[in-house]
């Protein structure tokens, strides 16, 4: 039965949104642990564990986001864990964000030209602490822009979470569509939503690039 | 035992001898300026002082500290030990002030208040007391020098190794690094420098060596070294730094 697009259906994707939102903060605190790790693995001193996560960010930048949202849902049904859809996206975003975080996160660690490590291991710093009070807060600096960068794509690539039937944004704009047979004006509406979220991050990401005290 | 005394120390990276059978004694209060071509190793020498640079072989002692050894307390020795780099290295994110107090507060556990009166004496001997809050890209080369040497400064170092500090300024902005410098020579610090200004090294050094392939070639006290030099080596060196 069909139906005409009303003011109702757009407070549904309104309300869809927070699931959006959701999934992306989801995936940052998932990604953002794995890519800690991966980051720290990879400006190691120590070889194997730079192979480690080199290997791990290239399977996952090889790999296209939907086949791992696809393995994670399908693959650990077959396995016999029937996850629900949200439990798979998550999974699936946080292994994705952690390689692309990880690889911003040690990029901006080596960075941080080796003359500021040694100058401060020259006032006795340990190397903890020269990571903690010399190359952390510039590398943070360093890694802000990028980082908010990723976020507004991994925003916009939450879309893809509708294919294994969660239902954000984009999926609730195709039920709307379904119901209401009006794809264009339903679209129009979800990429103005989108759009909504993502357009003052990239703005907040491109002031800060001009605000921080880094090595240039 | 002198103060800082090097046994036939070698240095290599990979298959190139950097520093060959290097031995070397600095007494307390001595100045000694360290000359020859780039690539002759004086830069390294310096580095393997602080154990910025691992030797291959040879013992490095320093204040009675042996640096060769894996195993001392390098964080203790380079709170004594203050090096200065030619491209000054100060940390971009902080400001002058905690640049300074940075080492003091962390390594010596110098208290906040302390560390500030340490900071502001130490920017009052390099003449720089009113940019205690600015960052290092307000600064110009010879001013961030000179928070560099204060840097060091305020760790109360029994010496200093001082690595080109000159080399990367532009010649106006020489002289009032030099001028530093002389100051810490006048209250007796003990002193390292790898320098290009010959003229400063002949008016303060006590002692100038002269480096070339990895070994230290000549050394004499600096009224008579620049005046008759014995190798030609340091003749044809000589020669093409006085023009």
């Amino acid at each position: 039965m069909m139906r005409e697009l009303s003011v109702l259906d757009l407070a549904y994707l309104v309300i869809a949104m927070r699931w959006t939102v959701l999934l992306t903060l989801l995936a940052l605190v998932g990604g953002s642990t794995i890519g800690l790790l991966v980051a720290a693995a990879g400006a190691s001193r120590q070889a194997p564990l730079r192979h480690l996560a080199r290997a791990y960010v290239g399977a996952v930048q090889g790999i296209p986001l939907l086949a791992w949202l696809f393995i994670f849902y399908f693959g650990l049904a077959i396995l016999g864990y029937n996850v629900p859809p949200w439990v798979a996206a998550t999974v699936g975003y946080s292994v994705y964000a952690g390689a692309f975080l990880g690889e911003i996160w040690r990029g901006a660690l080596v960075s941080i030209p080796k003359t500021q490590w040694e100058a401060a291991l020259s006032i006795g710093l340990s190397y903890a602490e020269q990571l903690r009070y010399v190359i952390i807060p510039q590398a943070v600096r360093v890694a802000i822009p990028p980082t908010v960068g990723f976020i507004v794509q991994l925003i916009k690539n939450t879309s893809l979470a509708a294919v294994i039937g969660f239902v954000e944004l984009t999926r609730e704009g195709q039920l709307t569509t379904a119901a209401t047979f009006q794809p264009f004006a339903v679209y129009l509406i979800v990429a103005t939503l989108y759009f909504c979220l993502c357009y003052p991050l990239a703005r907040y990401s491109r002031q800060l690039e001009g605000r921080l005290r880094v090595i240039r | 035992m002198s103060f800082v005394e090097l046994k036939s120390v070698v240095k290599r990276y990979g298959q190139h001898t950097v520093l060959q059978d290097v031995s070397l004694t600095v007494e307390r209060g001595e100045i000694i300026a360290i000359i020859g071509r780039s690539g002759s190793g004086k830069s390294t020498l310096l580095r393997c002082i602080n154990g910025l640079e691992p030797v291959q072989a040879g013992e490095v002692w320093v204040d009675g500290v042996a640096v060769h050894d894996p195993a001392s307390d390098m964080r203790a020795l380079r709170a004594h030990v203050g090096i200065v780099f030619q491209s000054f290295n100060l940390f971009p994110h902080l400001t002058v002030e905690r640049n300074i107090t940075l080492g003091p507060t962390i390594v010596k556990g110098v208290s906040k208040s302390d560390a500030a009166i340490l900071a502001r004496d130490a920017l009052r001997k390099v003449g720089l007391e009113e940019k205690i809050g600015a960052f290092a890209d307000q600064l110009s080369g010879g001013q961030q020098q000179r928070v560099a040497i204060a840097r060091s400064l305020a760790m109360a170092p029994n010496i200093m190794l001082f690595d080109e500090i000159t080399s990367a300024l532009d010649p106006e902005l020489v002289g009032e690094v030099l001028l530093v410098l002389e100051a810490m020579a006048r209250d007796g610090m003990t002193m390292l420098l790898v320098t290009h200004e010959m003229n400063f090294a002949r008016r303060v050094a006590h002692r100038v060596v002269f480096m070339n392939q990895g070994r230290v070639w000549e050394q004499g006290p600096s009224s008579e070294f620049f005046a008759s030099p014995k190798t030609e080596e340091l003749k044809s060196f000589l020669s093409s730094v006085l023009h």
